[in-house]
């Protein structure tokens, strides 16, 4: 049985790499027409083997490892799929399959004027180096890995690379990116000497030995390091600058697989190398988390770009996964093994959830971009009749992200928000004030996200167009919707069907937690028989009196999620059941439907003109704009985005009248404002005042040399 | 600060009986001329004097086209005037399109929204027309309420003679309304266009786009002429006639 699933494994591994090698010569021997159907074909069936790796690793639960090779004064390349990495590696797959057919027909808007051979390339050698990274077992395989992907990606949204501002925002990802790697390098280093080997296992084994200063330099290191992947606060300024500049299909892999990497680090130092003993970093995690999540919801509440919109969406997304993250380092540091496996839970979750929805948006703005050929709100509107499939497939990755029922994002907000709640459990008070603001923090921000996402879809899809390419379009080829309409069915079933994902994710949580949680979570409260020892009697019997042991056959399994079994007299404290919610809410608006068909069979409709006011004709300048609906939080707020106003004048030639006075408005970042301008202009003035230095004169720098050399002298003789 | 509970209390209520009992207080209608019978000069006189010729003559018969009188008192002016005038105000009317609309049910006798359009209205209507919210008036007891959508509205109230600029918002308005509906037109220049209209830039009243029911006569109709135009609307009350009858004997 091991074995069988080992070499299913293996054999996956093999047929995937493979596949991405043959798809690279063929890339190279296809014409530009035809490759990107080369591509979609040949990187959909490697997504299917990376689906069919990482679901065999997660169901079966026997890690995978095997040696590749080993290098001379190196080490050895080791690959091991445990469960952690397998979930990430399904999520990869869950992922580039969609896009990969989405990139077919995407890919066509640069014929004859990019080179796809190029594009095709780099694809498949960023889709293997993620997989690499997730898979490797040691610290050797898992840098090289990562540098492939780091610069793959670059090339990747560096690719329109004629423009300008592409080539500045692709240097600024790769050098934030690089200064994040030696970061990791500087973590990896530490816990190497510590153990005296290269492989993970013996980093595991060796963590022990690592001193207090140790502990806490790995985990700075890799929490930053890994956070500028992950986009999080304060590394977070250059996702909202690459993604609009970089093409649809690879934004949506940028944030639904390459965010991921960034998470993935994390746990995997923190959580499963060197795991976390202490309450400060799981705090100080939680906290950045907190604060990611509230500054990327408000600049995404308030931008107009749709892609910049999802960027700093995708920011606050990861806010919330690494929140979660925190919550579960504090409780395991606590020594709540369930509560922090829950908060384990929750944050893979959002992640799985977050992956889903971000590419489906991402697809949708880049179909929107692809037959609109602008992403600015403000000028779009009223797609929903001219991209009916688009508008539909975009609201649902809208609703799921707004975490509304039943669409994924709100089971695992509601978990994760839950989670918050639960620090009653923990005994220290400043603990649990930092909680409580990470609590209200998220919930703002949950609120925020609602916001976000009805104007991102009225805006762009509801009401009239307000530019004339807006009349001109019609719906994306086929080849593009279904990707999203594949999106859209998994955001719903990930959304009602919770019950069966979290034990899988307990799977996966309980190595690094030691303690299952699933029967806590998701109990089988409805099939369950009296006297079972893990129930208690009285809450048994409760249940049984509301007949919940009656429609037992016919039900499915598990339907409830709840997060707390409180005492024998009050059993439930939180619970939420979106299966059942989704099945009644069918029910509830079929019943209505066939209700108000047959109260009104006998009613004539008349059909009128919506009220205007009476105006003459409503012109799209008339109605609401994005710029409009966001703006009572771009007051709200106003001391985050601490805007400047630009005021240009012109002046008659004397200088006595005016003639034209416009006013501008100019944002920078809060942290560009707050972090990097005064590191920039404190580092700007002491270049200035060693610039004195420099008088240009010979003599000068020949004293220079002479008082060196006298210092050196004089220092060498004090000391030795 | 507290005084205005005693002062309010000390006031009483102020608001009119109508239409449980007839209002008798004065000023509150201008009137109208009925009709008149006299000599061949007096009758002369007044035809010509008529500045919207609102006065028909038969034989030395003079009976009134309601539809066009503003109560200049023109025809009333000096003592010898044979004109006879009222005093009243319950001069709301069915009109010959009444029925066109599908008219409000019984349900609707205790609640109808209005819509108020002004369809180009000297301001005098409009005046008159405010004066039903507030309290001396007070719509509100009968159950009558403004609606600022006609989406909601029952009743769709027009003063004014519809100007060029007005027409296509009127009938949006109107079209907007659902069924069972009723229009109203409110003072002399809704009903023919007054003294601004037929012109190049105005209608001959309200029924020329859109079928009315209820017609207010007046230039402005006094408050309660409007509502007993609103209580005809919901048949609370019986219609008065949009002519005078001759005078007998």
């Amino acid at each position: 049985m091991v074995e069988a699933s080992n070499a299913v494994v293996i054999n996956g591994i093999i047929v995937f790499l493979s596949l991405c090698g043959i798809g690279i010569i063929l890339a190279a021997l296809l014409s530009n027409r035809m490759n990107p159907f080369g591509l979609s074909l040949v990187a959909s069936i490697a997504s299917v083997s990376v689906l069919l790796v990482g679901g065999e690793v997660l169901l079966s639960g026997h890690s995978v490892q095997t040696e590749l090779w080993t290098l001379p004064f190196l080490g050895t390349l080791t690959f091991k799929i445990d469960r952690l990495s397998a979930l990430f590696v399904f999520i990869t797959g869950l992922v580039f399959l969609p896009v990969s057919i989405f990139s077919a027909g995407y890919l066509k808007r640069y014929l004859n004027r990019y080179n796809l051979k190029t594009f095709s390339i780099f694809y498949y050698l960023l889709f293997a180096s993620i997989v690499l990274v997730l898979i490797s077992g040691d610290i050797l395989s898992f840098l090289i890995a990562w540098e492939v992907m780091s610069i793959f990606s670059y090339l990747l949204v560096n690719y329109e690379h004629e423009h300008e501002e592409t080539t500045r925002s692709g240097f600024l990802m790769l050098a934030m990116s690089e200064a994040g790697t030696i970061m990791v390098i500087l973590a990896f280093l530490i816990m190497a000497k510590a153990s005296g080997s290269l492989d993970f296992a013996a980093l595991r084994a060796s963590a022990g030995g690592l001193g207090e200063v140790a502990r806490w330099a790995v985990f700075l290191l890799s929490f930053f390091g890994f956070g500028v992947k992950a986009g999080l606060v304060p590394s977070s300024t250059w996702l909202p600058r690459a993604h609009p500049v970089a093409p649809g299909n690879v934004s949506a892999l940028l944030s639904g697989v390459v965010l991921n990497l960034g998470i993935y680090g994390i746990t995997r130092v923190n959580a499963d190398l060197l795991p976390v003993s202490q309450v400060g970093p799981g705090l100080i995690v939680l906290i950045i988390g907190s604060i990611s999540a509230l500054v990327g919801i408000l600049y995404a509440a308030t931008e107009n770009d749709m892609k910049k919109m999802l960027a700093h969406s995708s920011i606050e997304n990861m806010g919330i996964i690494t929140a979660g993250l925190g919550a579960g380092f504090v409780f395991a540091a606590s020594g709540l093994p369930v509560l922090a496996g829950i908060a384990f839970i929750a944050a893979l979750y959002h992640l799985i959830n977050h992956s889903l929805y971000k590419s489906l948006l991402f697809l949708g703005a880049g179909s929107v971009d692809y037959a609109v050929g602008t992403r600015d709100m403000d000028r779009l509107g009223g797609l929903i009749k001219i991209m009916p499939w688009t508008a539909l497939f975009f609201l649902a990755g809208s609703l799921s992200i707004a975490a509304l029922p039943p669409f994924n994002g709100f089971v695992s907000e509601w978990l994760t928000l839950q989670t918050m709640l639960q620090s009653s459990a923990i005994h220290s008070a400043g603990e649990k004030i930092v909680f409580a603001l990470s609590g209200a923090a998220l919930a703002l921000t949950a609120a925020l996200a609602v916001t976000t996402f009805v104007k991102a879809f009225a805006m762009s899809f509801l009401g009239m167009g307000r530019s004339k390419r807006v009349k001109k379009v019609g719906e994306v080829r086929r080849s593009m919707i279904i990707p999203m309409g594949i999106l859209a069915l998994s955001c719903l079933l990930f959304g009602i069907l919770p019950t069966y994902v979290v034990p899988v994710l307990d799977k996966t949580v309980a190595p690094l937690v030691h303690e299952k949680v699933a029967d806590e979570l998701v109990p089988p409260f409805f099939t369950v028989d009296k006297g079972d020892p893990k129930f208690g009697g009285a809450f048994v019997s409760e249940f049984h009196d509301l007949g919940a042991q009656v429609g037992r056959s016919y039900l499915p399994g598990r339907g409830l999620v709840i997060l707390h079994r409180g005492l024998e007299k009050n059993p439930v404290v939180f619970a939420m059941s979106t299966s059942y919610t989704f099945i009644v809410l069918l029910f509830l608006l079929g019943g209505t439907f066939i209700l108000v068909k047959v109260l009104t069979r006998a009613r004539k409709v008349r059909r009128a003109a919506a009220w205007d006011g009476g105006i003459r004709r409503l012109l799209p300048e008339m109605t609401y704009t994005a710029t409009g609906f966001s703006n009572p939080v771009r007051v709200i707020f106003n001391a985050v985005f601490h805007p400047s106003t630009i005021e240009d004048t012109k002046e008659t030639v004397a200088g006595h009248f005016r003639t034209a006075i416009k006013n501008g408005r100019k944002e920078v970042h809060i942290i560009d404002r707050l972090i990097f301008k005064p590191i920039t202009s404190f580092i700007q003035s002491v270049a200035v005042t060693l610039a004195k230095m420099h008088a240009g004169s010979i003599n000068v720098y020949a004293a220079y040399v002479l008082i060196g050399l006298v210092l050196v002298l004089v220092v060498q003789r004090l000391l030795l | 600060m507290s005084k205005w509970v005693i002062k309010g209390l000390r006031t009483g209520i102020k608001t009119t009986q109508y239409p449980r009992k007839m209002e008798t207080a004065s000023g509150v209608s201008p009137g109208l001329p009925t009709a008149a019978k006299g000599t061949e000069k007096e009758v002369q006189e007044l035809v010509f004097n008529c500045p919207t010729g609102a006065i028909e003559r038969s034989g030395n018969q003079l009976t009134v086209d309601y539809n066009y009188c503003i109560h200049c008192f023109r025809c009333k002016r000096g003592s010898q005037s044979p004109m006879g005038w009222d005093y009243g105000y319950e001069w709301a009317a069915n009109t010959k399109d009444s029925g066109a609309n599908r008219g409000l049910g019984s349900a609707f006798n205790r609640s109808i929204n209005i819509r108020f359009v002004d369809g180009g209205a000297c301001g005098a209507c409009i005046s008159e027309i405010e004066q039903l919210n507030k309290p001396y008036y007070n719509m509100h007891r009968l159950g009558f309420f403004a609606t600022p959508t006609p989406r909601e509205a029952d009743v769709l109230l027009v003063a004014g003679p519809v100007t060029d600029h007005m027409r296509l918002p009127l009938k949006k308005a109107y079209d907007a309304m659902p069924t069972p509906k009723l229009v109203m037109a409110v003072g002399a220049c809704a009903l023919s266009g007054g003294i601004f209209g037929p012109s190049f830039m105005s209608d001959a009243g309200v029924s020329e786009l859109i079928p009315v029911d209820v017609a207010v006569p007046g230039c402005p109709p006094p408050p309660l002429a409007i509502i007993h135009g609103l209580l005809l609307a919901v048949k609370r009350k019986s219609s008065a006639l949009l002519t005078s009858s001759e005078v007998r004997g």
